[in-house]
């Protein structure tokens, strides 16, 4: 019978094949957005991999605040504006987060980080009447936008979208991996995880979450089309004459650093700009509040790292969490009620 | 008849040998020591921290001015004094997670394992 013996060797040609076939991945890695950002994408061309920088680098041109030509720059320049609709769009899901974080998270404080330095790195501890002076600018309610993205600012109020450009980022360089058919894809924006789809072998992607207090890794969480954004002090930080360390997490209420028993904050979700504005938001509001917010959601997972050295996972997201062989925090799982 | 269990052997064999290999190609880890350093998308250096012996630093400049003192010890690797403003990459410390690179940005300068074998990235 010869097609019985053709048979196998032809299923195992096919075997074969199927192993040659499995598609190459290719990684880029480029500066943007004031930060380092990395690509790896499964099955994608350099063409596509060269249009995630083009992509990065025009939100940058429109969303820096540091750069004079943005449209951010020019509409605090100007007190008022017109945004593009990509921008004013972008902008009213950052107020209705700030409001969501009932002002933990808040778009106009960018004189408070400005005047502690971290803008531009020539760090200082501004005195508490600079601070209560700079603090009446600071209320994102007092931001207008119309349906057609024309901007209002109350006097002295300046706009830095910097707390969720980065996320935002990632749900946009996602978006345009899937359009050119990619179909798994890692994404470091600077420390913003996001992944799209799983690995090329159907796992799921793994993503360290570092130790604020050490140099390795907490453990290691399983995503798949999710974006992972931690907020913490640990690395942008200075310290002053007298020994204290400053963080560049701002207090929106207060002005000084927000230190209300956090090392870390991480958030897992389907959304990057959720995540990264949520991180931000959960780390200021302290681990009570940023709990409660989480049991009141229940949209997204979360990890926080407490300065006593607890580890506090959602059960969500405990259940996809590998410790470090070496971990020294507690671990503890947030309650879910 | 005995051909065909020839045959059957043949096949056998034959998936064995195919499966080991496409299993060791598949699973197949990187050795995860390897470190580059790369200057604005240049690679200026490449070092395996499983053949450092000794410890020894030694100094980048960056074309528009300032410098990074880079310390390599066995396994491994960090930035130990930077003039750049912010000195995020000092306070990064050793490139020992696998998957998240020591950025200097003001300098442009990377830090990356070449195969990470931990974690495919690192969210910090």
């Amino acid at each position: 019978m010869p097609r019985g013996k053709l048979m196998l060797p032809a299923l195992l040609l096919c075997l074969l094949l199927c192993a040659c076939g499995k598609a190459a991945e290719r990684s880029v890695g480029f500066f943007a957005m004031d930060t380092y950002m990395s690509v790896r994408a499964v099955g994608a061309d350099e063409e596509t991999l060269a249009g995630c920088r083009s992509l990065a680098e025009e939100l940058e041109a429109k969303l820096s605040v540091t750069d004079a030509d943005s449209e951010i720059a020019a509409l605090n320049a100007a007190g008022r504006g017109i945004l593009s609709p990509e921008t004013a769009e972008l902008l009213r899901r950052a107020l209705a987060l700030c409001g969501e974080t009932e002002g933990a998270l808040d778009v106009t404080v960018y004189p408070v980080v400005r005047a502690w330095g971290f803008t531009a790195g020539a760090y200082r501890v501004p005195t508490s009447e600079e601070l209560t002076q700079l603090l009446q600018a600071v209320d994102y309610r007092g931001v207008e936008i119309t349906g057609e993205g024309s901007v209002l600012l109350p006097p002295g109020v300046e706009l830095d979208l910097g707390s969720v450009a980065k996320g935002y980022a990632g749900d946009r360089l996602c978006a345009y991996l899937r359009e050119k058919g990619v179909k798994s894809a890692i994404l470091d924006l600077g420390g913003n995880v996001q992944a799209l789809g799983g690995k090329a072998d159907g796992s799921p992607w793994r993503v360290g979450i570092r130790d604020p207090d050490g140099d390795g890794m907490l453990g290691v969480v399983s995503i798949r089309d999710e974006a992972a954004v931690t907020s913490g002090g640990y690395e942008r930080f200075f310290t002053d004459a007298e020994g204290r360390v400053w963080w560049h997490i701002i207090d929106p209420e207060t002005g000084y650093p927000a230190r209300n028993g956090l090392l870390s904050v991480t958030v897992v979700g389907p959304e990057g700009l959720r995540c990264d504005a949520l991180s931000t938001a959960l780390f200021i509001m302290g681990q009570e509040k940023a709990e409660a917010f989480w049991r009141a959601d229940r949209g997204f997972e979360l990890a926080l790292v407490t300065e006593d050295g607890v580890l506090r996972l959602t059960p969500g997201l405990y259940t996809r969490f590998e410790p470090a062989k070496d971990l020294r925090c507690t671990l503890e799982v947030i309650p879910d009620a | 008849m005995l051909k065909t269990r020839a045959w059957i052997a043949i096949v056998a064999a034959a998936a064995l040998v195919l499966g080991l290999l496409s299993w060791y190609t598949l699973t197949k880890k990187g050795s995860g020591s390897v470190v580059e350093i790369v200057q604005d998308g240049k690679v200026l250096r490449t070092i395996d921290l499983d053949l450092v012996a000794a410890e020894y630093s030694f100094t980048v400049e960056c074309p528009e001015g300032g410098s990074n003192t880079i310390l390599v010890q066995p396994g491994r690797i960090c930035v130990a004094e930077a003039d750049c403003p912010d000195r995020i990459c000092v306070h990064q410390g050793w490139l020992s997670d696998g998957a998240a690179p020591v950025v200097c940005m003001p300098h442009r300068l990377v830090l990356r394992l070449k195969d990470g074998e931990e974690a495919d990235a690192v969210v910090r």
